[in-house]
């Protein structure tokens, strides 16, 4: 047994949660070991103690560095051990040059001052490395996610690590940079440098890894090597059951159209370029309109422009009905009846350290009023219906969202959405961060939705949700329409072809 | 919302003793009737001030203009008063419109013009502080002509006799009681967490003890004075617009997360002005109370008074990025503060040293802020 990294019986506790029980987890020189489970499984909490960010002491369970215990107390003994972690959020500063980056923390310098010279030479030599041809001097905040990712890299290798952790590293790659970044970590392991990759695109996992490790609810379900295992056995043992029930769309009868779009064209702000050309649609009550793209395809800036929330307007309308719509805000959208659930949960949709009864509310206080004064009984009760509907899992209204979980929190982002009774919902990627179970209740409430006589416009990057849940897609790419599908036509070869803007090429896979 | 009874009430309330002790020991007149009744204008002064800030603070916004808008608004009263011969209403009136237009001018600055609220309110305070000397040339302004008595110098000269003052306290203390009651009934009700009977009572009991006592004490001398009963009542306003309106509701918003706040359809813009507006009527209730127990404007009137302010909400928990901080615990900060500053007032400490002392109080609450909320 000469693993280079061990983690043996390890189990970390929260407050009323096991987030690891028992897990053992071994990474063997030169490799490059997967890990997979679903949201929630515990992959995070597991790098963050191999990394240092929780400390030794703050968990049951042993690590091992070359054989030796180790006992990281804080995040830089497990740098000075070289373990590297390369998160999802990188750790770069978009205002120094590439080369700043580089050594930031560990400057190359001469007598005391800064080495410009070797700084260059010696960034010039690690770019090469990571195959990035691009100038030292290079600010980084003028390089693209892909290219950061590499310098990310490429600044772990300066420091001599051995092992890199990757967290989802490709979630916001395109597909050339996802190949680039491949090719690199391949080559690495040749050089001996063993890594612990997470995601969840099983492609890449099988096209990269040597061993697979499933976690599943704080607990190793298995570990195998590539070649005696497959996608379909991998994601049985990440979920725990069975997905052919995964999408559940009970289709309604649609009903009169309910909003119509018409040549919408959008700048972010006056004299800046259009970022949405021409864009007409329409939805009808009971039904749900899926619209995907790309990254960067105009989903968001879409829907939030439709909400009053972002953007110029340089022609087109909205129409309700047969009453045109001219809110400039989320406030006036709200009172013409539309709602959104926004893409970053975080950042748009909660108050994160107030109360779930609070954040219910928040929309609809103007309409729970007694005189002037908030009528908190009827609040109270309100905000206690839709805790219940929505099988909130929490001790009470009064608990603090920012300790629920993301499935639990993305409920009290919809219940404050629902709670203003919309007549056109917006969901923008509704189920992007939480587990099975509670993207499952999501469906189930779109189905509830349309069948109350709703409209729902649903934005999902995710293919197969997207063709499981609508009843047309439509596909933006660059900011157009790329083409408008029925449930029946809708292929993912089709729908990829049209978000790559392209007439139906065959798809390579 | 409902906190349990935290280690940093405790706290507060520790110091607060101390500093009680510290000075009664010190200066034995401190704990006099006399010195109590002073110390409770300065409170209602100092916690009316901070009760204003606190509605800024809530959006993630500060004021640093209030100290010289005190100024300016006493010295506008005085000038019409005493240089003109109007009468005092007359002249509150045209103070409270002036303040509340510069606080709203300066809220809209801040949110249409995106400008950080404290760079528009570091330019007021010079601002105000230039156009407050220009009003009263720099000279001394008595708040009334010549020994007389009017409404302006009456603001912090007159006391409710006793008895009225006995039945003052108890109709605070039974309105008291009937919210604290009622609320956690419905709180029961609603199946929310509740203090238990023991210690609802104790609380109840407690409270009503501090409230005779002070009521006692303030009679020995001559009665609950006028500025208390502005406090009580701006108190009593604020606490209803915090916590039981949707303007109130959307300041926390804003503080808690402004741009979730923004696509929940809260009117942003709107709200943060509206605070503002407020905080300007606050500020001239504050300078013409200010004023008028300093006997006349002048030119250090409202001098470091938007630092008591800040210190005094930071101190009662009020959290400098936005989202938390209540009435209760604005009015205790401002009674730290204010017992402090009546103390060093006594013992006659050099103006240096106060200002030394100010500074670290500051500093150590805003240090206090940032480590509490860490967790």
């Amino acid at each position: 047994m000469s693993a280079l990294l061990q983690a043996s019986a390890i189990t970390k506790r929260f407050p009323g949660v096991v987030a690891l029980d028992r897990v053992s987890f071994d990474l063997q020189p030169s490799e490059i070991h997967a890990l997979c489970g679903e949201n929630g499984a515990g992959k995070s909490t597991l790098i963050k103690l191999l990394s240092g960010l929780h400390p030794a002491g703050s968990f049951e369970g042993e690590l091992f560095l070359d054989g030796q215990p180790a006992r990281f107390h804080h995040i830089t003994e497990a740098q000075r051990s070289g373990i590297a972690v390369i998160h999802q959020e990188l750790a770069l500063v978009g205002e120094l040059t590439v080369a700043e980056n580089l050594f930031l923390g560990n400057e190359r310098r001469h007598r005391g001052f800064l080495d410009w010279e070797k700084t260059w030479t010696d960034a010039r030599a690690l770019l090469a490395k990571v195959g990035l041809a691009i100038s030292p001097d290079t600010l980084v905040s003028d390089l693209g996610i892909g290219q950061q990712q590499l310098v990310e890299i490429a600044k772990a290798i300066a420091r001599d690590m051995r092992i890199l952790i990757l967290d989802e590293p490709t979630a916001a790659l395109s597909e050339h940079e996802v190949q680039t970044l491949l090719a690199l970590l391949r080559q690495l392991r040749i050089q001996g440098i063993a890594c612990i990759y997470i995601s969840h695109k099983l492609d890449e996992v099988f096209a990269l890894a040597d061993r697979i490790t499933v976690l599943r609810d704080g607990a190793t379900i298995t570990t195998v090597a590539i070649a005696d295992t497959d996608k379909a056995d991998i994601i049985r043992h990440m979920v725990g059951r069975e997905i052919s029930q995964l999408f559940p769309r009970h289709i309604s009868q649609p009903g009169a159209e309910t909003l119509r779009v018409k040549n919408l064209t959008v700048a972010p702000s006056p004299g800046e370029k259009p970022c949405l050309h021409d864009i007409s649609l329409h939805v009808r009550a009971g039904e749900v309109l899926g619209i995907g793209g790309l990254m960067g395809a105009g989903r968001t800036e879409l829907m939030m422009h439709l909400f009053g929330a972002w953007g110029h307007r340089i022609q087109g309308e909205i129409v309700k009905g047969d009453q045109p719509l001219f809110h400039r805000t989320p406030q006036g959208a709200l009172y013409a009846g539309l709602a959104l659930v926004s893409e970053d949960r975080k950042r748009y949709g909660l108050i994160i350290d107030e109360s779930i009864g609070f954040n219910f509310s928040l929309s609809s206080i103007g309409r729970l009023l007694r005189g002037l004064l908030i009528d908190q009984e009827a609040e109270a009760h309100t905000n206690q219906k839709y805790f219940d509907d929505l099988r909130v899992k929490a001790p009470s209204l009064e608990t603090t969202v920012g300790t629920l979980s993301g499935g639990n929190q993305q409920k009290i982002v919809i219940g404050k959405a629902l709670m203003t009774e919309p007549k056109v919902i917006l969901l923008d990627e509704p189920t992007r961060g939480i587990d099975v179970g509670a993207k499952l209740e999501v469906y189930e409430l779109i189905n509830q939705l349309t069948a109350e006589g709703r409209a729902v416009i649903l934005v999902s990057s995710e293919l197969p949700e997207l063709m499981g849940m609508s009843d047309r897609i439509i596909m933006l790419s660059e900011g157009r329409i790329a083409g408008e599908f029925t449930r029946e036509e809708a292929t993912p070869e089709k729908l990829l072809a049209a978000a790559m803007g392209q007439a139906l090429a065959p798809v390579t896979s | 919302m409902k906190k349990q009874f935290s280690l940093r009430d405790f706290s507060l309330l520790l110091s607060l003793l101390a500093i009680w002790t510290f000075f009664a020991l010190a200066a034995p007149q401190y704990l006099s009737a006399r010195n109590i009744s002073m110390l409770s204008v300065e409170l209602a002064i100092t916690g009316t001030l901070a009760l204003g800030m606190l509605l800024v603070i809530l959006p993630g916004h500060i004021d640093l203009s209030v100290g010289s808008g005190v100024g300016l608004v006493g010295g506008i009263a005085s000038v019409l008063v005493f240089n003109h011969g109007w009468p005092a209403a007359a002249a509150f009136g045209i103070a409270i419109a002036v303040a509340v237009l510069a606080w709203t001018l300066m809220g809209a600055l801040i949110v249409r013009e995106r400008i950080p609220s404290f760079i528009i309110t570091l330019g007021g305070l010079l601002i105000f502080k230039g156009a407050f000397w220009l009003v009263i040339g720099s000279r001394t302004v008595p708040v009334a002509p010549g020994g007389q008595t009017n409404l302006y110098s009456l603001l912090t000269t007159y006391y409710f006799p006793p008895v009225t003052s006995w039945i003052l306290g108890a109709v605070v203390f039974t309105i008291w009681v009937f919210s604290t009651l009622r609320s956690r009934q419905r709180r029961q009700k609603l199946g929310f967490s509740v203090d238990d009977k023991e210690l609802t009572f104790l609380k109840l009991f407690i409270t009503g003890q501090a409230l005779a006592l002070a009521v006692l004490l303030l009679n020995q001398f001559r009665g609950i004075p006028l500025p208390l009963v502005i406090l009580a009542v701006v108190a009593l306003a604020i606490h209803i617009l915090t916590r039981h309106t949707p303007f109130g509701r959307q300041l926390y918003a804003i503080g808690g997360n402004e741009e979730a706040a923004f696509i929940s359809g809260v009117p942003v813009q709107r709200v943060v002005i509206g605070a503002f507006m407020v905080l300007g009527g606050i500020v001239a209730i504050t300078g013409l109370m200010q004023t008028a127990y300093a006997g006349a404007s002048t030119t250090t009137i409202g001098d470091q008074m938007e630092l008591d302010a800040i210190a005094a909400c930071v101190i009662g928990g009020t959290s400098l990025r936005g989202g938390r901080g209540s009435v209760i615990g604005v009015i205790f900060g401002a009674l730290i503060m204010a017992s402090l500053l009546n103390g060093m007032t006594l013992l006659a400490v050099s103006p240096e040293l106060k200002l030394i002392v100010r500074g670290a109080v500051l500093t150590l609450a805003v240090w206090m802020d940032v480590k509490l909320s860490k967790r």
